[in-house]
């Protein structure tokens, strides 16, 4: 009891020297991270709350006169909505072959870019290249390439196949499309894929090989378990970009005098925000615009969430070497 | 490479099969970007008739200068992306370094809300943020890139965050004891060390700006607007025909910088993503 006595007295002031410590540790952060909280308060929750207020409101963007509440009357229009209907069924048949095949290029071109070859270097230039051409420069290479008079890929299939004259952006414009998407965005999943394989040990592939199994054997069961934390994040960020791809279709029209976003791309191309779009920049019906952008947003995250819990099934955390 | 590895070599149909794919995929990759190159280099005449130009026309990159006032626009691309991508790191590397070494009651919510900013699809948040720009007038200005660098970018945020996190502790208390504050701290001991992270979310930064088409197009007037909506239009002879071949020229001015600067960089580039972002 003497010795509790006499401790107490010198832990009460260590104890609130403490504390103030730690007040004035919470200040210095909340200084620290000011710019972006205030960004963020400024630039993203108050636009967010207004945009949700805007989908229930017949807002034109420009007047407010005429702004009148509508209640979910821009939601049930858009369930309604068969442009939307059809636009969604477009844009998620374009996530399920996007996606997919891009992934395993994007593994397929880490694999080998990975392994013990010359000039591996260039090789992974060559690849990442696409992904840092901005989508201007890259909607014209795909144009003028595919182009059915100066193009390199009718020219190429016209030495076999005489007559041989397809008009690629009117008659298979999505394909087009998939194409570019997948040449763009392989270089940025393969680098990913690169700095997830060289976080595996390299003891672990040479364990397996000692014991005998074969380069495919290491590959399957060594490599691609370890690896599905960063499939996982490519699967993840491949769904949110495909789903919402914009400029692309908008620039990839069949026109000869430039990249004319001013005109509806073709039916094909008519995908989910390239739809909310044109509702609100080009009809200017902004509160209706807001709420189809709101539904797919609620898509996206519907996805996440599914996706997040089927990964407790065959995504696997190592534990840290 | 592991010795494993490099043990079990190699017969001509091994390296047929190292090298097979791998030339085969980067042959299929260049080959559009090639084009691009070679169309620019044609007379216009040759445009659909010569797979190849007989004589290289640089000539093309001289009118791709001239005919769409070039430099003007190359100018205001080159403004704002470096003015976005100064402030954007400078403050993501201060944010990040907050969240990375200071803790404070509701730190680890604020840093969800961080990631999930970056998962709210781009147009859900710019609407509102165009009809508030508008607002306040500031569309036909660069304002809103300052804004929005001032404010930082989830993605360099998180970067920067992974970064210093892996520094060591000691640093701060010793710098502490000698009566260092923490920008000081930020600005002598982590900065300088942050070299990768600062060059990797430079370039992307950079890169953003330079490459959106979207934004310049809404938010900017045809005369102050960057080189990439000038670049979606092609160029045009006095009859109102297009020149593939002009266009195509402007288009390899647009991205060449880049792609120069990146094939340089690739190591760095490569290497600052592995030792700061995700690790597998």
């Amino acid at each position: 009891m003497a010795g509790a006595t006499q401790v107490l007295p010198r832990t009460i002031p260590r104890r609130e020297a403490w504390r103030r410590r730690g007040v004035r540790r919470a200040v210095t952060f909340y200084l620290l991270i000011s710019p972006w909280l205030l960004g963020f308060v400024l630039l993203s929750a108050i636009p967010l709350v207004g945009a949700f207020v805007m989908s229930f409101t017949n807002y034109d963007g420009l007047n407010l006169d005429y702004l009148r509440f509508v209640g979910p009357d821009n939601y049930a229009r858009a369930l309604g909505d068969a442009d939307a209907q059809y636009a969604l069924g477009r844009t998620l048949l374009l996530m399920l072959v996007v996606v997919p095949v891009g992934l395993v290029l994007q593994l397929a071109l880490a694999l080998m870019v990975n392994q013990p070859i010359r000039f591996s270097n260039a090789f992974r230039t060559i690849f990442y290249l696409p992904y840092v051409i901005p989508v201007v420069a890259g909607v014209w290479i795909w144009k003028i390439f595919v182009d059915p008079s100066g193009g390199l890929v009718n020219a190429a299939l016209g030495v076999v196949l005489p007559d041989f004259n397809v008009r690629w952006l009117v008659e298979y414009p999505t394909f087009v499309l998939a194409l570019l998407t997948i040449w763009g965005a392989a270089g940025g999943g393969m680098v990913v894929f690169l700095a997830g394989l060289q976080g595996i040990p390299a003891e672990y592939r040479e364990a397996a090989m000692i014991d005998g199994a074969s380069r495919t054997q290491v590959t399957r069961f060594i490599t691609l378990p370890l690896l599905t934390p960063v499939i996982f994040f490519n699967l993840v960020t491949g769904i949110i970009v495909a789903l919402q791809i914009l400029v692309q279709p908008m620039l990839l029209s069949p026109g000869i005098l430039g990249l004319n976003p001013g005109t509806v791309p073709p039916r094909d191309n008519y995908f989910y925000v390239v739809h909310a779009y044109i509702e609100i920049f080009t009809k200017q019906l902004f509160g209706y615009g807001s709420a189809l952008l709101w539904l797919l947003f609620a898509v996206v995250l519907g996805l996440t969430v599914l996706l997040f819990k089927t990964s407790r099934r065959w995504v696997f955390y190592g534990v840290e070497p | 490479m592991s010795l494993a590895l490099a043990r079990r070599r190699t017969s001509p149909a091994q390296t047929g099969v190292r090298y097979g794919p791998v030339v085969v995929a980067a042959i299929a990759f260049a080959l559009p970007i090639f084009w691009l190159l070679v169309t620019s280099l044609k007379k216009q005449s040759e445009y659909g008739s010569a797979l190849f130009p007989s004589v290289l026309q640089w000539a093309n990159y001289e009118l791709a200068v001239e005919l769409a006032d070039f430099g003007h626009f190359a100018t205001n691309s080159l403004v704002l992306s470096t003015a976005y991508a100064l402030l954007a790191v400078l403050v993501s590397a201060l944010v990040g370094y907050g969240f990375a070494r200071h803790s404070a009651p509701g730190r680890g919510k604020l840093f969800m809300l961080v990631i999930a900013t970056w998962m709210v699809p781009n147009l859900v948040l710019f609407v509102p943020q165009f009809v508030l720009f508008a607002r306040l007038g500031l569309t036909n200005t660069y304002w809103p890139w300052i804004l929005w660098g001032l404010s930082g970018s989830p993605f360099a945020i998180f970067l920067f965050r992974q970064f210093f996190a892996s520094f060591p502790r000691e640093l701060d208390d010793a710098a502490e004891v000698d009566g260092a504050g923490p920008l000081r701290i930020f600005l002598q001991i982590y900065m300088p060390n942050a070299g990768p992270a600062i060059a990797a979310s430079a370039i992307f930064m950079f890169l953003w700006v330079w490459g959106d088409w979207l934004y310049p197009a809404l938010l900017l007037r045809q005369d102050n607007t960057t080189l990439a909506v000038r670049m979606a239009n092609a160029y045009l002879d006095p009859h109102g025909n297009p020149l593939q071949t002009v266009t195509m020229a402007g288009v390899a001015l647009y991205v060449l910088p880049l792609i120069a600067f990146f094939a340089f960089a690739q190591r760095f580039i490569v290497r600052g993503i592995v030792t700061t972002g995700i690790k597998g």
